[in-house]
């Protein structure tokens, strides 16, 4: 068993007020470790993406606890979670969200001006990373110039960038052919292990199942199954 | 690996607001012209401004008096009365004073070779005197003034005067004048152009009497105390007006600027300048932040604080500022070198390019703000929508 680098203690997140109050999360706990791959399935508004959000300190819980790498995060202001977030998260969206203005390495490098890597640095960091994920020869290009796969890749590098000991990753392969969305997400597989970080995939996908090494299951915002994948493809 | 061609020499917040601008070139060059525009309008009042001041009082500028006595209630060198030559012997008496020289400045009518009248402006000067001599003489010698009939104007008059070489003769109160040389650049507020002579043939043409004129210009002795003297000098000559020469151009400038509303119309033509300015500014870096905005959610998410986001539009906002102050500044010298030819005198001073680059980044980090507020209320949330 690793290290639980994310604790969620009885969390509970309501949307509006009154009559109208919707419970998007109610009584989460669950412990998230380094190094493992943790997917979370559920139908459209069973929460998945609120609960990435509490996860990734973008949203603080109504109710309970969220503690990552023993900060609780109820008392942080927003800037103080957004310190928190460039220092142990990194996000990989379903729509990628490359600067479209910025060539693939000067998306990475500005991950890395973030976390106030020296600039003489960010350019061979940058593409130290894209060539980790394959993308060293197309670090010149443009998003535009790129396929689905290609951005997707560059995504995951940008949220390499500083080495998180979190990453995020919101449907990665909801826009990609079934090849490269397994490829991408074999990758994710692959870093979880090979840089002993936590990664949590949110997906409709059922092809993403046989990358995890546990599976979290949500309906209406609760909690339903939590289990360890068998003979997952690490 | 480093691939060939891909490093560049922006990184950070400065790549992201360079290519966050350069990315729509067509709303940049707009951006560009708006600025440039506001530079434009606010360099050539304020340069009017400056070339208005500089008129007013340029004779007094250029006089190398220290002292100047003039008629009691004078309000400018322009208009003013006239003084007994007794005084100039008062004056020589106050301890401190070193040379008293006279000035003589009042209106004529000019009669043209063809026909036509014009107001101008004599000024009668002391040949032998250092005190105040024509400027900037282009044609002909100072000393040519000493002939019986002898004048020198300026070649910025000289159409409107109807004369166009030396020689060329003229009627001034129904007298006789000659064109002996010609100056560049000496402008009148009052567009009554100077007509330079000596004191003695500017006794003659206004009918002055042989013991009148209208300054008495002061020199001191090395080491006098000005304030001293200037008090002495009011309570030994009495009924006059005595001033520093500093003093005399300020109120000058004061006078013709602020009495007549001249330098309000300007400033307000300038301050105009700069509400265009921050407007267009403003509204552009709006739109581009608005065009932006999942961009800046996602920088926010992924963990950048708010100043970051901040330092973006500001720079934006600084390199708008400066190419659009470049473009601006490059046209108001365009003004300034085709306006040196006409009546009216746009001068812009190194200092008021300063002042107009402090204007811009104002006018440009001021635009910033609406962007900043919106900024300032992102949700990062909103990159999963």
């Amino acid at each position: 068993m690793s290290t639980p680098l994310l604790r969620l203690e009885g969390v509970g997140v309501t949307y509006g007020s009154g009559a109208t109050a919707l419970a998007a999360l109610v009584g989460i706990s669950l412990e998230i470790s380094a190094g493992e791959v943790t997917l979370l399935l559920g139908p459209s508004g069973s929460g998945k993406t609120t609960l990435l959000q509490v996860m990734g300190c973008l949203l603080r819980p109504g109710q309970g606890r969220v503690v990552l790498d023993g900060r609780p995060l109820e008392t942080l202001g927003a800037e103080a979670l957004a310190a928190l977030r460039l220092a142990h998260v990194g996000f990989v969206f379903q729509h990628y969200n490359l600067f479209p203005t910025l060539r693939a390495w000067e998306n990475v490098a500005v991950a890395l001006d973030l976390k106030q890597v020296p600039r003489n640095r960010q350019n061979a960091q940058a593409m130290h990373l894209l060539d980790k994920l394959g993308m060293g020869d197309r670090a010149s290009h443009f998003p535009a110039e790129l396929s689905g796969g290609q951005k997707q890749r560059v995504a995951i590098a940008r949220a390499l960038a500083g080495s998180p000991n979190l990453i995020l990753a919101d449907e990665p392969t909801a826009a990609l052919d079934g090849k490269t969305g397994q490829g991408v997400v074999a990758t994710l597989h692959d870093l979880a292990h090979r840089e002993n970080c936590a990664v949590v995939i949110v997906s409709h996908d059922p092809r993403v199942e046989p990358f995890a090494d546990r599976v979290l299951h949500l309906e209406d915002g609760r909690l339903t199954d939590d289990r360890r994948a068998a003979g997952n493809q690490a | 690996m480093t691939g060939p061609g891909i490093r560049t020499p922006l990184l950070g917040t400065s790549l992201l607001a360079w290519r966050n601008l350069s990315h729509d070139r067509a709303r940049f060059i707009v951006t560009l012209i708006g600025v440039g525009f506001s530079v434009l309008l606010m360099g050539v009042e304020l340069g009017l401004l400056v070339g208005f001041a500089r008129t007013t009082s340029g004779l007094v500028d250029h006089s190398r008096a220290d002292l100047w006595i003039a008629p009691a209630g004078t309000t400018n060198v322009d208009i003013a009365g006239r003084l007994d030559e007794r005084r100039r012997f008062q004056a020589l008496a106050v301890p401190g004073v070193a040379t008293v020289g006279k000035l003589m400045l009042q209106f004529g009518f000019w009669k043209k070779p063809d026909g036509g009248n014009e107001s101008v402006s004599l000024v009668g000067i002391e040949l032998d005197s250092d005190k105040l001599q024509p400027w900037n003489l282009v044609e002909g010698r100072v000393a040519d003034l000493q002939q019986q009939d002898a004048v020198i104007i300026d070649r910025l008059y000289a159409d409107k005067l109807g004369v166009h070489a030396i020689g060329d003769t003229v009627e001034i109160n129904s007298r006789r004048a000659r064109i002996v040389g010609f100056t560049e650049g000496l402008r009148t507020f009052t567009q009554s152009p100077y007509v330079w002579m000596t004191h003695r043939n500017a006794l003659v043409y206004p009918n002055y009497r042989p013991d009148q004129t209208t300054y008495l210009l002061v020199s001191l002795k090395p080491g006098a105390d000005a304030g001293q003297v200037r008090r002495a000098l009011r309570e030994r000559l009495g009924r006059v007006d005595v001033w520093h020469r500093a003093d005399f151009a300020r109120q000058a400038q004061k006078y013709w600027l602020i009495t007549t509303g001249a330098g309000s119309a300007l400033l307000l033509s300038a301050l105009l300048g700069l509400v265009v300015g921050i407007v267009i500014v403003g509204q552009t870096l709006y739109a581009t932040t608005v065009d932006r905005l999942p961009e800046y959610a996602t920088l926010r998410a992924i963990g950048a604080p708010a100043a970051y986001l901040n330092r973006v539009i500001l720079k934006q906002a600084a390199i708008s500022a400066a190419f659009g102050f470049g473009l601006g500044t490059l046209a108001v010298y365009v003004i300034v070198a085709i306006t040196s030819y006409g009546n009216v005198a746009v001068i812009v001073p190194f200092w008021l390019v300063l002042v107009l680059a402090a204007l811009t980044i104002f006018m440009c980090m001021f635009g910033a703000l609406i962007s900043i507020r919106r900024l300032v209320r992102i949700d990062p949330t909103s990159v999963f929508a």
